[in-house]
């Protein structure tokens, strides 16, 4: 019989884990225990998704969530678990890797797929910025695996007929860190997963101010705009959760349009299922035309102004 | 007079990787190596502390094939460098890695501050850094932007999905950072001569007391993940830009991608 474990700090991923742990125990008859930073009511939610017990896990106000790690290993240490799903969120695959070390065990990051026979896990995740992908056979329990959010789906109906326990966990005596401060991010104000055409930029833009080109275009269009990760992180042009790529969103658009981008994997991960990719790019060298379907050597300053306006007469028309 | 070591890891430029055929295998004929992206920040946060505080500052590195790089990070501001290199380390996981530099840290002794990357650019485990602060019992501080020293410890801001988090701790810390933390230098000629000058000690995996290496993770297949895609030039004879706009926005319209 298998004992599972999932743990996360977003209630949402963790309904999605408990589909998959109901599903990786189910011949063995085993328990599925969720650790999960929610309220009294969440905790029913996730029994009625497929946990037997619930552990409240919930966000210390003067210290960060991660240290409930001695906790955890305690916990681990009397029940055994066989698999430890967690929700891959930073806080997530730190406390993981914490985990892991402390109990000496295996510990895969961002599992794409699993598969468990009771004896041998077998799991896959990208490498080398997903220009690939890993297969790795785990035969030694506990195996700890961190899922992002979206990767497995939860149960379409909720069984409210389940019945299971709620717990709450306490954090250690002895902590390592003050929280001092917590800056709520601004919410989100862009819904990149829906658009249906993306203009993506990138450091082949030269200043600030030509960022309007690829608004333009993207208005144009009825799309939105997105960027690689150094446009959003070192020169915080646009806002960061409009970055595409292997550290930041997957799109799924009916166009991508690539300008300024030289299209290294850990970008091109992001836009892998766009139905079509288009590129703009002065180098015709760039490796963004090897994953492009169309593609315009030129300079962007150019391109982008022209497209806008090819756009809008075809819109007009 | 804090000691602060900074991890980096000698990885193969992805850049360089070539999937090839049906079976999409990967072929690694024209690679050539670098130090992990963004453990170019994290030796860039040790060497201003230690250019403008005073700190003594080391790098730390183990694999397989890593004296090739000790030149190239030593250019980079660390004062000398402890690292294992044998052959045993050719496959590893996070397990492994992180109990070899457990050992190295140990060896050097009363380390204050251990500063890692967000995560290595060939694996991108994310996991070494705090598998270390378990290991060594130190504080796990993860993605962190911002860094102070304080007098008995350090204070950081960490970017999480949510938000920003600021913690203070005092006694040692794993540290993992952002690449918006800094610009690493690009090292000048001077820094490139001096690094000659400096040290670097070479352990042996018995010295740091880890004579077998149980890998908890066995790789089955690695193949690349190849889009096929059509690689069309649409501006290709002379064509103006104009007529390549136009003609673009035709072709997606004749696709059916325009809404
Ligand atoms: C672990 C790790 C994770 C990462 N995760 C991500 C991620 O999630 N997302 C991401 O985007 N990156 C990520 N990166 C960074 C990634 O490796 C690249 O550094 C980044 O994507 C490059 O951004 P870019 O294409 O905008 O810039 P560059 O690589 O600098 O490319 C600029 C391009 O613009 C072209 N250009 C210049 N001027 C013009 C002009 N006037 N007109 C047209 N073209 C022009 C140039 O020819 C060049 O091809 C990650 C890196 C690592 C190591
Ligand atoms: N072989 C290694 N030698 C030194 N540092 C490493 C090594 N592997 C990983 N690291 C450090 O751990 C961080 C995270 O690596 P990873 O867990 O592989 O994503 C890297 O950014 C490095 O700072």
């Amino acid at each position: 019989m298998s004992n599972l474990w999932i743990i996360s700090n977003t209630v949402e991923t963790a309904y999605e884990m408990l589909a998959k742990a109901r599903e990786l125990v189910s011949d063995s008859g085993g328990s599925v225990t969720a650790f999960l930073n929610g309220s009294e009511y969440q905790a029913q939610e996730a029994i009625s998704y497929g946990a037997d017990l619930v552990k409240l896990m919930r966000m210390p106000e003067k210290t960060a969530w991660e240290e409930y790690v001695p906790v955890l290993v305690q916990e681990a240490q009397g029940q055994k678990p066989d698999i430890i799903l967690v929700g891959a969120t930073r806080r997530g695959k730190d406390l993981a890797a914490q985990l892991a070390a402390h109990l000496d065990c295996p510990c895969v990051t961002e599992c794409k797929t699993i598969q468990y026979d009771g004896s041998k896990a077998i799991l896959k995740r990208m490498v080398y910025g997903g220009l690939a992908e890993k297969t790795i056979e785990c035969n030694e329990f506990p195996l700890i695996a961190t899922v992002t959010g979206r990767t497995f789906s939860k149960w379409e109906v909720k069984e409210t007929a389940r019945q299971g326990t709620v717990s709450t966990l306490a954090l250690p005596n002895v902590v390592k860190m003050q929280v001092v401060e917590r800056r709520p991010k601004p919410k989100e104000t862009v819904n990149l997963k829906d658009a249906p055409f993306v203009v993506g930029v990138g450091r082949g833009f030269s200043e600030a101010s030509d960022v309007k080109l690829a608004e333009e275009l993207a208005q144009a269009m009825g799309g939105e705009v997105a960027c690689s990760r150094p446009i959003a992180e070192d020169l915080h042009w646009l806002p960061e959760d409009r970055y595409i790529g292997i550290s930041g969103q997957v799109i799924k658009p009916d166009v991508y349009l690539a300008a300024g981008i030289s299209g290294q994997v850990q970008h091109v991960y992001g836009i892998r299922d766009a139905k079509t990719i288009v590129a703009v790019n002065k180098n015709e060298n760039a490796p963004i035309f090897q994953v492009a379907d169309y593609y315009i050597v030129g300079d962007l300053k150019e391109v982008l102004p022209a497209l806008t306006k090819a756009a809008q007469e075809v819109k007009g028309s | 007079m804090k000691k602060i070591v900074a991890c980096y890891k000698w990885v193969v430029d992805e850049a360089d990787i070539r999937v090839e055929g049906k079976a999409r295998s990967l072929n690694f004929d024209r690679i050539k190596y670098k130090i992990s992206e963004y453990d170019r920040n994290a030796i860039e946060v040790g060497a201003s502390f230690n250019e403008k505080q005073g700190c003594q500052f080391l790098a730390v590195t183990c694999g397989a094939n890593v004296e090739a790089s000790l030149k190239d990070v030593l250019s980079r501001g660390p004062e000398s460098i402890a690292y294992v290199n044998d052959g045993a380390l050719e496959e590893t996981d996070s397990s492994v890695t992180s109990k070899v530099l457990a050992g190295i840290i140990k060896k050097i002794g009363e380390v204050d501050l251990v500063i890692c990357g967000e995560g290595s650019s060939d694996g991108y485990s994310q996991q070494v850094g705090p598998r270390l602060a378990a290991l060594l019992g130190y504080a796990s501080v993860t993605f962190v932007n911002k860094l102070e020293l304080t007098e008995d410890g350090i204070r950081a801001e960490r970017k999480l999905e949510d938000g920003v988090e600021v913690v203070e701790l005092t006694g040692p810390a794993v540290v993992t950072v952002l690449p918006d933390i800094n610009k690493p230098r690009i090292p000048s000629l001077k820094q490139i001569l001096a690094a000659k000058k400096k040290t670097s000690e070479k352990l042996e995996l018995a010295a740091i007391g880890l004579d077998s290496l149980a890998l908890k993770q066995k790789t089955l297949d690695v193949s690349g993940t190849v889009m096929e895609r059509k690689n069309i030039q649409i501006n290709s004879g002379g064509m103006t830009i104009e007529e390549a706009a136009q003609k673009l926005v035709q072709q997606l319209k004749a696709d059916g991608s325009l809404a």
